[in-house]
């Protein structure tokens, strides 16, 4: 797609003659530099795992945040601009309280997976910040898991054009394409959850250019409320891997 | 009210105050420009045009405040808090609910207490619940009582003078420890120890002060706490129905009893009272 750039992939606002909106596709891009993180669902619950790109020693591992909770029932993965998914994760848990508020029950994943998309898909218009103006796309994919009262656990996908998926397995980042077939291959209709968690920290493991551990990984299940996994946690389910 | 006595004279509103409601009102619509910044007040709706805005506020406060009869209660002591109410609803001398829920449970360290308008309690305390949630969401943490209180008075306060009517105490216990923070319509809002709230307040004041220590055991305080209602519910009109009693601990709160007021009565005078109606000649 870089044979074409031209005066085109400046705009927001432009399609190229060929019909693409180059910033656009820029910020899906922008993904592929971000860390790798991986969403499974099955019938128990859905799981998270993702990577985290430590950069020096000296860094708190704890405080580098690519999984965050939305609500209860609800949490989600990112990949790419960490900034830009505060700014979404922040909208989304406005909308799920404002959910809570008016009608009294849990926000199902798909509205909040759509009011996250239609937020995405306000670059390029007028007004300020708090209208939804925004200058550009948001450079960040995220992977949204969550659980439905009355559907059970969901897994979606959505990317910097305000798209949105359904998925069983999807992978996100700099290696989504390896890890996504690994998933595409070893992903059963049928697998337990552990299975799943099993097989998210396995994907992980093989396309993470460093050695995994405990503090370089973060898990995350929803089933059917969201939990963080803590490091012990993570470090045992670590360990069944190796042995 | 008996707290109302401390009200202190606070000015009333003005244009910027009404101004300063909008962002209270559209929290109230759903929407989420007031959320990203709930500290933000600056707002415009209309104020109604009337010369004296404080008057008027007054009289619309005592149109629209239908059931003022109630009984709460709270104390800290050595174990924690205990939060008791009564559960009757009335419209003037009309009783419409014996069952009526006075404690809101904001979040499982929160309760909120209600006394005034029902309706304005449970909206705002399930409003104020959202913000609690949203808080905790972007710092990772549980908010304390204070905060919590202070953004329901801070709401209150928004809409001061346009009629609402509360009187509520905010319960919990944060890293500090226990607190409770009475809040009112007006913007009041006092930190104590020992509290009640509604028209049978004085009554249940009476049983509290006197039986009142700082460590009793847990079984004491609630009866205390019982009893106090009872009372209250048994001289006092428009308070009856059934008596609540919440405990709260480090771990969150519980609710301990909710019993009839007449099996209180009879349990805790299986031969008529002393000084019921049936003794007086």
């Amino acid at each position: 797609m870089f044979m074409t750039r031209n005066e085109y992939d400046r705009g927001v606002n432009c399609f190229s003659p060929e019909g693409r909106i180059f910033q656009v596709e820029y910020a899906i891009e922008a993904i592929k530099l971000g860390t790798t993180a991986i969403g499974i669902r099955t019938s128990e619950g859905v799981v998270l795992a993702v990577e985290k790109r430590l950069t020096s020693t000296l860094l708190i591992p704890s405080s580098v945040e690519k999984i965050m909770e939305i609500d209860d029932h609800l949490g989600c993965a990112t990949s790419g601009l960490t900034s830009d998914a505060r700014t979404l994760v922040e909208h989304a848990r406005v909308e799920c309280q404002n959910h809570r508020f008016t009608y009294n029950e849990a926000f199902p994943v798909e509205s909040c997976t759509q009011s996250i998309c239609d937020l995405s898909l306000k670059f390029g218009e007028d007004g300020d910040e708090d209208a939804g103006g925004m200058s550009r796309p948001f450079g960040v994919a995220l992977l949204m898991a969550g659980w439905d009262t009355v559907e059970g656990p969901r897994l979606y996908h959505t990317d910097p054009s305000g798209t949105y998926i359904k998925c069983e397995a999807k992978a996100i980042g700099s290696a989504a394409e390896v890890a996504q077939s690994t998933l595409k291959e070893k992903y059963k209709p049928d697998m337990t959850f552990k299975e799943a968690e099993k097989l998210a920290v396995e994907t992980l493991k093989q396309v993470m250019e460093e050695k995994i551990t405990s503090t370089n990984v973060d898990i995350a299940s929803v089933k059917p409320t969201f939990r963080l996994y803590p490091v012990e946690e993570v470090e045992e389910i670590i360990k069944e891997l190796t042995s | 009210m008996a707290v109302s006595s401390w009200r202190m004279d606070v000015p009333g509103l003005d244009g910027k105050c009404g101004q300063a409601s909008r962002a209270a009102a559209d929290l109230a619509l759903g929407q989420d420009a007031l959320l990203t910044n709930a500290e933000v007040t600056q707002a415009n709706f209309p104020l109604p045009a009337v010369q004296n805005l404080d008057h008027f506020g007054k009289k619309v406060e005592d149109l629209v405040k239908p059931d003022h009869g109630t009984t709460t209660l709270g104390f800290i002591f050595k174990n924690g808090v205990i939060i008791a109410v009564d559960s009757r609803a009335s419209q003037g001398s009309y009783v419409s609910s014996q069952t009526v829920k006075k404690v809101i449970e904001i979040n499982p360290y929160l309760l909120g207490t209600m006394a005034g308008g029902a309706a304005d309690c449970a909206f705002w305390q399930r409003n104020l619940g959202m913000q609690c949630r949203m808080f905790e969401l972007k710092n990772k943490k549980r908010i304390t009582v204070c905060a919590a209180s202070k953004m329901l008075a801070n709401t209150m306060y928004s809409y001061k003078g346009m009629g609402l009517s509360m009187g509520s105490m905010v319960a919990g216990w944060d890293p500090s420890g226990p607190a409770i923070y009475y809040v009112d319509s007006d913007g009041q809002r006092t930190k104590g120890t020992i509290f009640s709230v509604g028209s049978g307040s004085l009554y249940a004041y009476g049983v509290l002060d006197q039986g009142y220590k700082w460590d009793m055991d847990i079984e004491t305080a609630v009866e205390l706490g019982q009893r106090a209602i009872y009372h209250a519910q048994f001289r006092d009109a428009v308070s009856g129905g059934t008596c609540s009693v919440y405990h709260i601990t480090q771990s969150g709160w519980v609710k301990l009893r909710g019993n009839n007021h007449y099996d209180l009565h009879y349990q805790y005078y299986p031969d008529g009272h002393a000084t019921s109606a049936n003794s007086v000649i």
